[in-house]
């Protein structure tokens, strides 16, 4: 199967994705001798989901850093758009949430499609390799689509915490902005993970359209596959299926670790 | 009053859009001296009182503090705040920060402590309040009159040269309002120049040195507490007075 995404990351999963495969293959095909049915699928749909595990692997690969690389960008945009909503006045706050209610009010195919085709983002290389355009596009669309989310997330939380506490901090001498750092801040991102953990989840999952600026992600890579063979559509789907359960499950309780961890702690006096 | 008066409210006027919160409001303090606002609510003490530290923006008249023009428009606020200590009604604690995190904040970040210095004057400041076995505990794991107390603490570790108290009692239960009348006793004590708004007139009669009595804006009276408490000139004094102790 050919890869329209060439990518860097191919050549680390290939490798990873290789080993495990024939042990399972000797499982299944015992367990479809024994005529022992408890799953679901024929065996000779699943062998071929796991004869092309590591093509699929490549997929989850792209849209693990896709994720994260949007997440990120979304967070390091979207934190200060949020804050600005919240604090800022006049031209620079009006621009911000304009552009906030412009990104969210357009579908994602439209902004990866612009991104790709109308802006043109450059290759980037980072000598040991290089992100495609379609990449960059995908990054930079997924990425300002979230700043925009995340920054509605950030707002709120900010919000949410009482104006007493800003006022406490600035009748202590500290600055407008010294006091919402170490006064606000903290406490509103301790309130944001919640809405994070959405967001994170969205992103996940809408990874999956970047398969219009012809990056072939886990889903996209499905969609081949069971178009090949199209007896394996249910095994297929499930398998992928299968693979953003454990990501946004694992992320989630990541999240939940670190919320209770952060958690301001409350006495029964409270 | 002398020319070098402390604390000298001058004319101070004060409007809400067309609403006049403030009218003329004139005082003044020594050195050492605990003045308590008293009046209805509404009547401007605590806005007159956030006017001093400039948590709020009085519009007219004058404000000397230690000879310095509080009102000035080329005053550093940041710089008058560090020497001007204020606890809230609602305490106001940082809810993230232990007690000793919400004293040594401010010693931290503002005056540029290293987190050891700051962390000591903390620890001290809520040994002075009381406090020595509830360091490491976060607002929500202490009682409304520990809180506040952390929250005088806080004020203190700035080493201010006025504290100002903005009903610290209000939002306490009536048996958690001694500990805080206690800890601001021992302040009147050690000398502290003290502007407080309170509804607890006999704290007020045994620590002020001066009542000043405000409605609707306006001063109506104002002298030492045994000639405003038992012998109020104006009609409005007496009345509100005989309100407040019969809701004792």
């Amino acid at each position: 199967m050919s890869d329209p995404g060439t990518l860097a990351l191919a050549a680390v999963a290939s490798a990873a994705t290789d080993l495990p495969t024939g042990d399972v293959l000797a499982t299944l095909a015992s367990v479809g001798e024994s005529g022992d049915w408890w799953f679901i699928g024929q065996p000779a749909d699943w062998e071929f989901v796991f004869g092309n595990a590591d093509y699929l692997g490549i997929g989850a690969l792209l849209t693990i850093g896709l994720t994260i690389a949007s997440i990120l960008l979304g967070f390091l945009v979207g934190f200060p758009a949020g804050a600005v909503e919240v604090y800022g006045d006049g031209l620079l706050e009006r621009a911000v949430s304009t552009v906030g209610v412009v990104l969210r009010g357009t579908p994602i195919v439209v902004i990866l499609i612009v991104m790709y085709f109308v802006v043109g983002v450059p290759q980037i290389n980072l000598g040991i390799a290089s992100i495609s355009s379609a990449m960059t596009a995908g990054i930079m669309g997924l990425g300002l689509r979230s700043a925009a989310y995340q920054s509605q997330i950030f707002r709120a939380a900010l919000s949410s915490v009482d104006d007493g506490q800003l006022e406490a901090g600035r009748s202590l001498g500290l600055s407008r902005f010294e006091a919402v750092r170490h006064v606000v801040v903290p406490q509103a991102l301790r309130r944001s993970i919640p809405g994070f953990q959405n967001e994170f989840t969205i992103v996940l999952k809408d990874t999956s359209i970047v398969f219009a600026i012809g990056l072939a992600e886990l889903l996209t890579r499905g969609y081949n596959l069971f178009s090949e063979q199209t007896t394996a559509v249910l095994e297929v789907i499930l398998f992928i299926s299968a693979i953003y359960f454990v990501l946004t499950f694992t992320t989630n309780r990541a999240l939940d670790y670190l919320g209770d961890h952060y958690a301001i702690p409350e006495g029964e006096s409270a | 009053m002398s020319d070098d008066d402390f604390l000298r409210v001058t004319d101070v006027s004060k409007w809400y859009g067309d609403e006049k919160v403030l009218d003329e409001v004139s005082f003044e303090m020594d050195r050492g001296d605990v003045t308590v606002l008293i009046g209805p609510s509404g009547s401007g003490k605590s806005t007159m009182l956030r006017c001093v530290n400039r948590l709020a923006e009085a519009q007219e008249g004058s404000i000397l503090l230690d000879g310095e023009e509080v009102l000035s428009p080329d005053l550093d606020v940041d710089e008058l705040r560090r020497e001007v200590g204020m606890v809230f009604q609602g305490f106001n604690l940082f809810a993230h920060l232990t007690a000793v995190g919400n004293a040594a904040l401010g010693p931290r970040r503002v005056l540029g402590l290293s987190e050891s210095e700051a962390r000591e004057r903390a620890e001290a400041q809520l040994e002075r309040v009381g406090l020595s076995d509830q360091f490491d505990s976060y607002p929500a794991e202490l009682s409304g009159g520990q809180q506040q107390r952390v929250g005088i603490a806080r004020a203190l570790a700035m080493e201010p040269k006025l504290m100002l108290f903005d009903e610290p009692t209000s939002a306490l239960d009536p048996e958690l309002i001694g500990e805080v009348l206690e800890v601001m006793h021992g302040l009147v004590e050690e000398g502290m120049t003290m502007l407080v708004v309170t509804h607890e007139m006999s704290f007020a009669r045994e620590v002020a040195d001066e009542i000043v009595f405000l409605d609707d804006g306006h001063v109506i009276e104002r002298g030492p507490p045994e000639q405003l408490f038992d012998h109020p000139e104006e009609e409005r004094t007496g009345r509100f007075l005989e309100r407040i102790t019969s809701h004792d």
